[in-house]
């Protein structure tokens, strides 16, 4: 007896050091669960430049918050971005705009103006070599003359034939946005928007960055309302999204834990007629809770929300121990001591919680850091809710305390007529039938891997974002060309390659444009090729220049003076010396420079649709050192990639508590297993009948299902009786308060969620409803 | 082409962003009618070039709708600019059009163009400096640039008239020339051809 003692009171101690530990946490260090959904993905195994590759794109997206504000009129728009703007200059350590001085400043074009022979269009480089001399003199002759020719980038003489201004021309398409008065300029049809590219201060996934960072764009939106009434107010941004995901997270993780709280306090009391048993419970399913807590912290240094939001449907599954020891002290004859109770119900008790924490092993198994950390805060939870029960019950709950009520009585007497399956015609009826509705279930069964399931974000969101899309055709920073060579020049020269493939899908509409640094800087070879091709086509003896100097009335010395000019901005134009210019500072991140020995860069693509990306995939197909890069696609391919896998470890995992529980149930095993077994192939049978896909999410909650699920098979097995009830109501205790906590996160906003508690909705309702069927018979007939 | 546009287009743009001429009392001296239209003859002066390049046309300035600028001589050469598209012929092909989806500062230009031929100097105001004296009946104006990177892609203009724009000389940086001078002004509808209102 005594050592039994010592382990309460040790149990006492741990308990105090969690409390102390937790209390430091929440009230000293102040803890802030972690919000980013890309945490919840595998960790890339491959390929650092790739990896670099999005680090560049996506990285620089994260702390960028774009916003566009619009209305008919000009001045209109800028009175509402100024009342905007200058709510944001009261926290420029949230948010920083960008100085537009700084960027107009600088000659950006100077840079090109040195190199101007060499930067053509494509097709202006067609042109040189399908047009007649003729077409060069009349170009030439119709800009010296033309009124306005004047103000433009040089003297006429520096680009006589406008080859260079068309370049500009073109560069300058590359986006839509213009400065006008001193701010962005955008326009669609209708609305002439200011566009406040800002740069985040904070880290968009803090909550707290959120919390500060949402009222302040709030506040300043409502003073753009106020400057102007019908000014619209656009907004995009990771930290928008990540601020929609949090904040419904929060109120799920309330909605389910306190539903589920208050589900399993009515239950037990309807059952126990008691405010003991509810106290009890609640302090081992507490004690669970804050134990899995600080070991997460200690382990990760970090918990994610979505963690504590499966943590709370833990409640559903750590009350199972309490109850199980409550409801055989229910039963159990009043001589019997708890302790000596207890003994005896050790190994049922033993092997349920081992069945779960395997369960939840499974979910470790997988590469998603989210899911692991989530499995070790279920599993831990599990463990310090077990010990608790077995630590202090016995001392807590003595023999007579407990009496049932008529609701007991009840649902105990149903056991008694509930159906057995034997070797009769309506068992092999219903048997016939499951067969034939899991076939059918099964057969029109499909996948989706979509990244989407993750996240959900609210429709206002999605608006803003295709409407900033469409008025800035910006290129999607997840979807692009990545390109490699040995060299700078071996990767611009793969970058022309595939430009040159990339130009038809541009006229056949398929994108608007492409983004890349071989638009400004050109290859060697090109540059080289385009020089000899100007003075072969319009440089040479006798050719359109000289031709024009005839026209005009000058002389060849005139000639020969314009083609010296000409030649002296023929050098070549170098990677690194663009890079050192400010004109290319909107650009760097196309250019990854040198990671572990290879170039790289990025193709970004302008006005991609969903639909034409298998497309590009095909673009990049045969072209050396150029893939095609699509970041949702792959994410998608790996949830696809776990959803098979899992799979089989589900599989395993059946075969792994077979062989734990056959040393004890030996051929009745199957008894404990089939129920489980049968609702979750019910489960996807249902999926398939009722059209829905199966997604990751449904094979990790028919994993629980199992770890769960064969606590009610064990819980029956241990007590084979009939007239015994005890079993029954455990798990009809335990059932119900497992639906009541899942059921509610199917009502989850978030899809992974909600088809991870559907499925254990379902199939629990299963395991629980056909757990008596399964049964042993020679008992009844002793 | 494409480059008689850029420079337009960087005209407006660079620019688009800027007075202490009279302007009130200029803007009391312009007609301001509806439909304007006359000849022109323009003299430039290129950097590096001895001989003056001399051409001349028609102009048309129409309220609301936007300039017609007709070269005859040397060879025909038109640029049409509307509200949302700059479009130049060459004789009657048209050899380059550029629509304001295309390029959003189009509407700009136009407007800042209309302004200057118009001599609509309070329209110029956030783009320029205005310098210049008015008496009874005639007018003239210096514009500066406010921005730097407009006054180095346009350089300076000056301006002269009455009821009318009279001259405009373009100064540039880079040391090109030009200088236009507005003759046989005509207003009404009845000012202007039919092969120019066909155009409009």
């Amino acid at each position: 007896m005594n050592y039994r003692k010592g382990y309460a009171l040790a149990w006492v101690l741990v308990v105090v050091m969690l409390l102390a530990h937790n209390a430091y946490l929440w009230l000293d260090k102040r803890i802030v669960p972690d919000t980013d959904i890309l945490a919840l993905l595998p960790v890339q195994e491959q390929d650092p430049v790739l990896q670099q590759s999005f680090t560049h794109m996506v990285d620089a997206a994260q702390q960028r918050v774009i916003v566009l504000v619009g209305a008919a009129d000009w001045q209109d728009a800028q009175r509402a971005a100024d009342a905007y703007t200058a709510v944001l200059a009261t926290r420029k350590d949230l948010l920083q705009g960008t100085d537009l001085s700084d960027q107009m400043q600088g000659d950006w074009l100077a840079k090109f103006q040195q190199h101007s022979l060499i930067l053509l269009t494509a097709a202006q480089e067609a042109q040189l070599r399908q047009q007649a001399p003729q077409f060069w003199v009349d170009a030439a002759r119709a800009k010296l003359y033309s009124a306005f020719s004047g103000p433009k980038l040089g003297a006429w003489r520096d680009d006589p034939f406008g080859l260079f201004s068309g370049w500009v021309q073109e560069r300058a398409q590359e986006t839509p946005v213009r400065p006008r008065d001193g701010h962005l300029f955008v326009a669609n049809a209708d609305k002439q928007y200011i566009l406040l590219p800002l740069t985040l201060k904070v880290p968009a996934f803090s909550m707290g960055a959120q919390e500060a960072v949402m009222p302040l764009l709030a506040q300043a939106t409502e003073a753009a309302h106020k400057a102007v009434p019908q000014a619209e107010v656009i907004s995009s941004g990771v930290i928008l999204h990540a601020a929609a995901a949090s904040s419904q997270a929060s109120a799920e993780i309330s909605t389910i834990g306190l539903g589920s709280l208050i589900g399993i306090i009515l239950l037990t009391w309807l059952t126990f007629r008691s405010i003991k048993p509810i106290a009890l419970i609640l302090l081992s399913i507490g004690i669970g809770c804050l134990g899995a807590l600080s070991i997460c912290w200690i382990l990760f240094e970090r918990v994610h929300l979505l963690t504590l939001v499966f943590g709370a449907s833990l409640i559903g599954v750590a009350q199972d121990y309490g109850i199980y020891f409550l409801c055989n002290r229910l039963n159990a004859d009043e001589k019997l001591d708890s302790a000596s109770l207890l003994k005896r119900l050790m190994p049922g008790l033993s092997l349920t919680l081992l069945a779960a924490v395997i369960g939840y092993a499974g979910l470790a198994l997988t590469p998603f850091p989210g899911l692991r950390q989530m499995a070790l805060f279920s599993a831990l939870g599990l463990i310090f809710a077990w010990l608790t029960v077995v630590f202090w019950f016995p001392s807590l709950i003595s023999s007579g305390t407990l009496k049932s009520g008529a609701l007991v009585q009840a649902y105990g007497a149903t056991l008694a007529r509930w159906p057995r399956l034997r070797m009769n015609k309506s068992s092999l009826i219903a048997v016939a039938l499951f067969v034939v509705v899991a076939v059918i279930g099964f057969s029109r069964l499909g996948s989706n891997d979509d990244i989407r399931l993750l996240q959900n974000p609210p429709k206002h969101l999605i608006n803003d974002q295709i409407k900033l899309g469409k008025l800035l055709d910006a290129p999607t920073p997840v979807q692009f060309f990545l390109v490699r060579g040995s060299s700078a020049e071996a990767v611009l020269q793969r970058e022309e390659a595939l430009k040159k493939r990339l130009d038809p899908l541009i006229t056949a509409r398929k994108i608007s444009g492409y983004q890349a640094m071989s638009n400004w800087v050109p290859s060697e070879q090109t540059q080289n090729a385009r020089r000899a091709l100007l003075e072969e086509k319009l440089l040479r003896v006798g050719g359109p220049l000289e031709q024009l100097a005839v026209d005009i009335g000058e002389d060849k010395n005139w000639a020969l003076a314009t083609r010296a000019h000409l030649l002296e901005s023929g050098s070549l134009l170098t990677m690194d010396a663009f890079l050192q210019s400010p004109a290319s500072e909107p650009w760097r991140h196309l250019w990854l420079g040198q990671v572990n020995g290879v170039h790289a860069s990025i193709v970004a693509l302008r006005g991609l649709s969903f639909a034409d990306l298998a497309l590009m995939q095909g673009t990049a197909e045969g072209l050396e050192g150029v893939q095609w890069v699509d970041k949702v696609s792959e994410i998608s391919s790996v949830l696809g990639r776990y959803r098979v896998y899992m799979g089989w470890v589900v599989a395993g995992a059946y075969l792994v508590v077979f062989c734990l529980l056959f040393p004890r149930y030996r051929s009745n095993t199957w008894r404990v297993l089939a129920p489980t077994a049968l609702a979750s192939i019910a489960a996807l049978a249902l999926l398939g009948i009722t059209g829905q896909n199966v997604q990751l999410f449904h094979v990790l909650a028919l994993m629980l299902l199992l770890g769960v699920g064969v606590d009610y098979g064990i819980f029956m097995q241990e007590h084979p009786d009939s007239r015994n009830t005890t079993p029954w109501l455990a798990v009809g205790l335990s059932a119900a308060n497992t639906i009541l906590s899942f059921g509610l996160l199917g009502l989850s906003r978030t899809p992974a969620l909600q088809a991870f508690g559907l499925t254990m909705l379902f199939g629990i309702a299963l395991v629980w409803t056909i757990v008596p069927c399964f049964r042993t018979e020679h008992v009844e007939q002793a | 082409m494409k480059r008689a546009l850029f420079g337009m287009f960087l005209f407006g743009y660079a620019a688009l962003t800027s007075a202490a001429a009279p302007i009130e009392k200029i803007q009391g001296m312009l007609a301001k009618p509806s439909i304007l239209c006359g000849r022109f003859d323009q003299t430039k002066q290129l950097a590096g070039m001895k001989k003056p390049l001399l051409s001349n046309g028609r102009f048309c300035v129409v309220a609301g709708k936007g300039v017609l600028w007709r070269t005859l001589q040397p060879f025909p050469d038109t640029l049409r600019l509307t509200r949302d598209e700059i479009t130049h012929y060459q004789g009657d092909r048209v050899a380059m059009r550029l629509d304001a989806k295309q390029e959003p500062t189009v509407r700009m230009i136009n407007s800042v163009l209309f302004s200057l031929l118009s001599g609509d100097l309070s329209q110029l105001d956030s783009l320029f400096e205005t310098e210049g004296s008015a008496d009874a009946n005639s007018w003239r104006v210096a514009l500066k640039a406010r921005k730097p990177e407009l006054a180095k892609a346009i350089g300076a203009i000056s301006l002269e008239g009455g009821a009318y724009v009279k001259n405009i000389t373009l100064n540039e940086a880079s040391g090109d020339k030009t200088n236009i001078v507005f003759s046989a002004m005509q207003s009404g509808s009845a000012a202007m051809l039919p092969e120019e209102a066909a155009l409009f």
